[in-house]
């Protein structure tokens, strides 16, 4: 039993800081709020080069064959560099794709997707935010050449900026995945802006949207297991990020208490302050158990890795929302400015907490496991 | 990074669970002797003293082991040894800082409970701040003269022998004049008075010294090192209770999820409540976290990294959670949680305390946790301070000093 990274662990942390710490420093966030697209080509390229993009990937597509564990080492970081970009929700799409793609789709898409020439996205969520993988109500219809998708997906992460979308949808044979050109006929993206202006989502309306025959990943009417793998997976992706948003903040709130003074003496000498900071480290810490068990659980698809996933999630997004908003609190009002870098990494964790299911999907989640 | 249990491990926790299930007493232990009969019975079978160097009669053992240990108790419901304090730390603080001679006449009895020691600092007015105690211990020559009053003594009644800390120097900086001893808990100086606490029952004591006698060659690591010698054991416990504790948590879970479909609300179970529901959830996962943390603490401990000052954060962590558990154990359960006597199979549970009781207990003991062995508030000056280098604060007794 070893809880601690192995060396290579550390060393993609250490890379990985390196490089955002470089590269995506804050001004460079700033920057892409005002583009259209909300993301840089030129860091998407310098990713995939370092290997991010085909971590998780086997290495017959061009991957490293890493696990969770070490995408979610990546992910916090990114987390606390409040990186935009669509890398979680287009190597989740990977992770479809190999779970549930023929060797075409694979050939197609895993190597596009470790070389940076194809981004990807799921479609969770319909009109009615029902994160159950059931409760989709966009329709597939059998056409002579295939499928015709229609509905309303809402929220979807770098929509319109993805090359294949995964939209699920209740077909003849019941809930399927489909995966879907964002450029044919009757589908529209809506950008919808958020708080976080580094997270892009996206409203995808669907009219008989023309989806090829074969563009179906597992059986038609198998997607509800399949998705529900993936939204695991999301989760655990998504709380190791409001991690690092969290340990980001909170590194910036000690980091001030120290220097800044009132009464005479630096804040941070006032039980007021220090206890919190200390509460704030107990959050973050739990949350670090939180997520590298729940990631190590996937990989080892250990028997407790579904609660683990949940466990992660419902608490994660908890705790870093109390980590970020202290942060603002032992801050003040320098805390609550537009220039102060503080509320990039705050908005972060605030967009993922309710996505990949929010806390009470997943604390209903923990229960019917544990209180069957 | 492999949070599977290795070989050895299971191989381990199996002989253990064997162990435990032939040997754990069926009936409540009454008696004094009953309980330090189960505590030798322990002791031989390589459960108490685990982490004691076997020089010294103990085991050998590592943290993990003596954590899969406690775990298995747990899952029992297994009676506790009767020698905890003594073997948790007053023995540690002899093996580390003490004497050849009280090596040999101390450890070998404190393993086999022939000798039941306790534990002599707190006051009633040092508490967090136990460097102001007030315990004089006066240099007479050929012993020390121990006057002054102690509060907060685990199993006092029953103590053959305490560590004391006492003031042997009160001339000198409040943490500079302080001594630590061992304390003949049977001789006519000293007068132990059971404490009555919020439960109703009587864990601890207050300790009356009067013209006591403690021997020079009773003195701890020499005169006015008791302070360094204080703050150096009572981060000993190096993980032993992580996951016996989560597992008591998750037995009280199971029986609060009984509870829920027994007791009904609007013609259906409580369990099928939303309200309730999202409640146990959030505290599943909390608990579970527990779990994680305290894997990560055995890990940590295994790699020998010592805890240190972020064994607060642990401490901090689970006290803080069990207030919140048994807060909502007992908003659930409403007057049934409330009960002092249990009637049915679900009102009556483990409450780790030594007395058997109701959620009632278990909502009151888990006051003392953010409390004793150093308060929240204090675990979080050490948290700010130590781990997370936050300035020192500006303290009246400093400024003085």
């Amino acid at each position: 039993m070893d809880f601690a990274f192995t060396s290579d662990q550390q060393l993609l942390r250490n890379s990985a800081r390196a490089f955002l710490d470089e590269h995506c420093k804050p001004a460079t966030v700033r920057l892409l709020w005002d583009d259209p697209r909300g993301e840089s080509d030129t860091m998407w390229k310098e990713i995939a080069q370092l290997g991010w993009l085909g971590l998780s990937l086997p290495e017959a597509y061009g991957g490293s064959g890493l696990g969770m564990v070490e995408t979610a080492l990546l992910l916090e970081e990114m987390g606390r560099a409040a990186y935009p970009g669509p890398y979680w929700p287009t190597a989740l799409a990977a992770t479809a794709i190999e779970l549930g793609g023929s060797e075409v789709h694979k050939k197609r898409w895993l190597a596009a997707f470790a070389t940076g020439d194809a981004r990807a996205t799921i479609a969770f969520l319909d009109a009615e935010l029902d994160w159950r993988p059931e409760a989709a109500r966009t329709r597939a219809e059998k056409t002579g050449k295939g499928w015709a998708l229609s509905g309303q997906k809402r929220f979807v992460p770098w929509a319109h900026v993805a090359d294949v979308l995964l939209v699920p949808a209740q077909g003849p044979d019941g809930l399927t995945l489909f995966m879907v050109d964002p450029s044919a006929a009757g589908l529209t993206l809506e950008p919808v802006p958020v708080m976080d202006l580094a997270t892009r989502l996206v409203n995808v309306t669907l009219d008989k949207t023309p989806v090829a025959a074969d563009a179906v990943l597992g059986a038609p009417g198998h997607g509800g297991p399949l998705l529900a793998a993936l939204l695991r997976r999301g989760a655990v992706g998504a709380a190791a990020e409001m991690l690092g948003a969290a340990r980001r903040c909170l590194d910036m709130a000690v980091g001030y208490a120290k220097v800044r003074e009132q009464f005479g003496q630096p804040i941070g000498s006032f039980q007021a302050i220090r206890h919190k900071c200390a509460e704030m480290l107990l959050e973050v810490e739990n949350s670090h158990s939180a997520v590298y068990y729940a990631a190590w659980a996937l990989d080892a698809k250990a028997e407790d890795a579904e609660l683990a996933a949940s466990v992660a999630k419902a608490y994660v997004g908890d705790a870093a929302r109390k980590v970020c908003g202290e942060a603002i609190q032992v801050h003040g009002g320098i805390g609550f400015t537009w220039e102060y870098d503080l509320h990039l990494y705050m908005k972060r964790a605030k967009a993922l907490e309710p996505m990949y299911g929010d806390g009470d999907y997943h604390r209903e989640l923990i229960l019917r496991r544990v209180a069957a | 990074m492999d949070l599977t249990p290795t070989a050895e491990e299971r191989a381990f926790r199996a002989d253990v669970r064997r162990w435990l299930g032939a040997n754990v007493p069926r009936d409540d232990l009454k008696t004094l002797d009953e309980r330090k009969a189960w505590h030798r019975k322990l002791y031989e079978a390589g459960y108490v003293g685990m982490l004691w160097p076997t020089e010294y009669g103990g085991w050998g053992r590592a943290p993990m082991q003596q954590a899969i240990v406690q775990d298995e108790m747990a899952r029992l419901s297994a009676p506790p040894p009767i020698n905890g304090l003594g073997i948790g730390f007053i023995g540690p603080t002899i093996i580390v800082h003490g004497t050849d001679w009280q090596k040999q006449r101390y450890l070998r009895k404190m393993l086999t409970a022939e000798e039941i020691w306790c534990q002599l600092y707190s006051e009633p007015n040092a508490g967090s701040d136990l460097a102001s105690l007030k315990t004089r211990a006066e240099d007479q020559g050929d012993h020390f003269l121990v006057n002054g009053q102690k509060i907060w003594t685990s199993s006092g009644p029953i103590a053959d022998w305490g560590i004391l800390l006492a003031r042997t120097d009160p001339k000198v900086a409040k943490h500079k004049g302080i001594s630590c001893l061992l304390l003949n808990m049977r001789q006519p100086g000293v007068e132990v008075r059971p404490l009555k606490q919020i439960t109703g029952s009587s864990l601890f004591s207050e300790v009356f010294m009067t013209d006591a006698r403690a021997e020079p060659r009773d003195l701890i690591g020499g005169l006015n090192r008791g302070w360094e010698i204080a703050q150096t054991t009572l981060g000993w416990e190096r993980g032993a209770n992580s996951l016996g504790r989560v597992t008591r948590y998750a037995i009280a879970f199971n029986q609060l999820v009984r509870a829920t479909k027994e007791l009904r609300r609007g013609g259906k179970p409580l369990l099928e409540d939303p309200a309730v529901r999202a409640k146990l959830g959030k505290a599943y996962a909390e608990l579970e976290v527990q779990r994680y943390a305290a894997l990560r603490v055995l890990s940590a401990l295994q790699n020998s990294d010592s805890p240190g000052a972020a064994s607060s954060i642990t401490k901090l962590s689970y006290t803080e959670f069990e207030k919140r558990y048994f807060e909502l154990a007992l908003e659930i359960l409403g007057p049934y949680g409330q009960l002092i006597s249990a009637r049915e199979e679900f009102e009556e549970i483990d409450t780790s305390s030594g007395e058997p009781g109701t959620w009632a207990t278990a909502f009151l003991w888990s006051r003392a946790g953010t409390i004793y062995s150093g308060s929240s508030e204090i675990q979080k000056n050490i948290i700010g301070e130590r781990v997370l280098g936050l300035p020192k604060e500006v303290r009246a007794d400093r400024l003085k000093a």
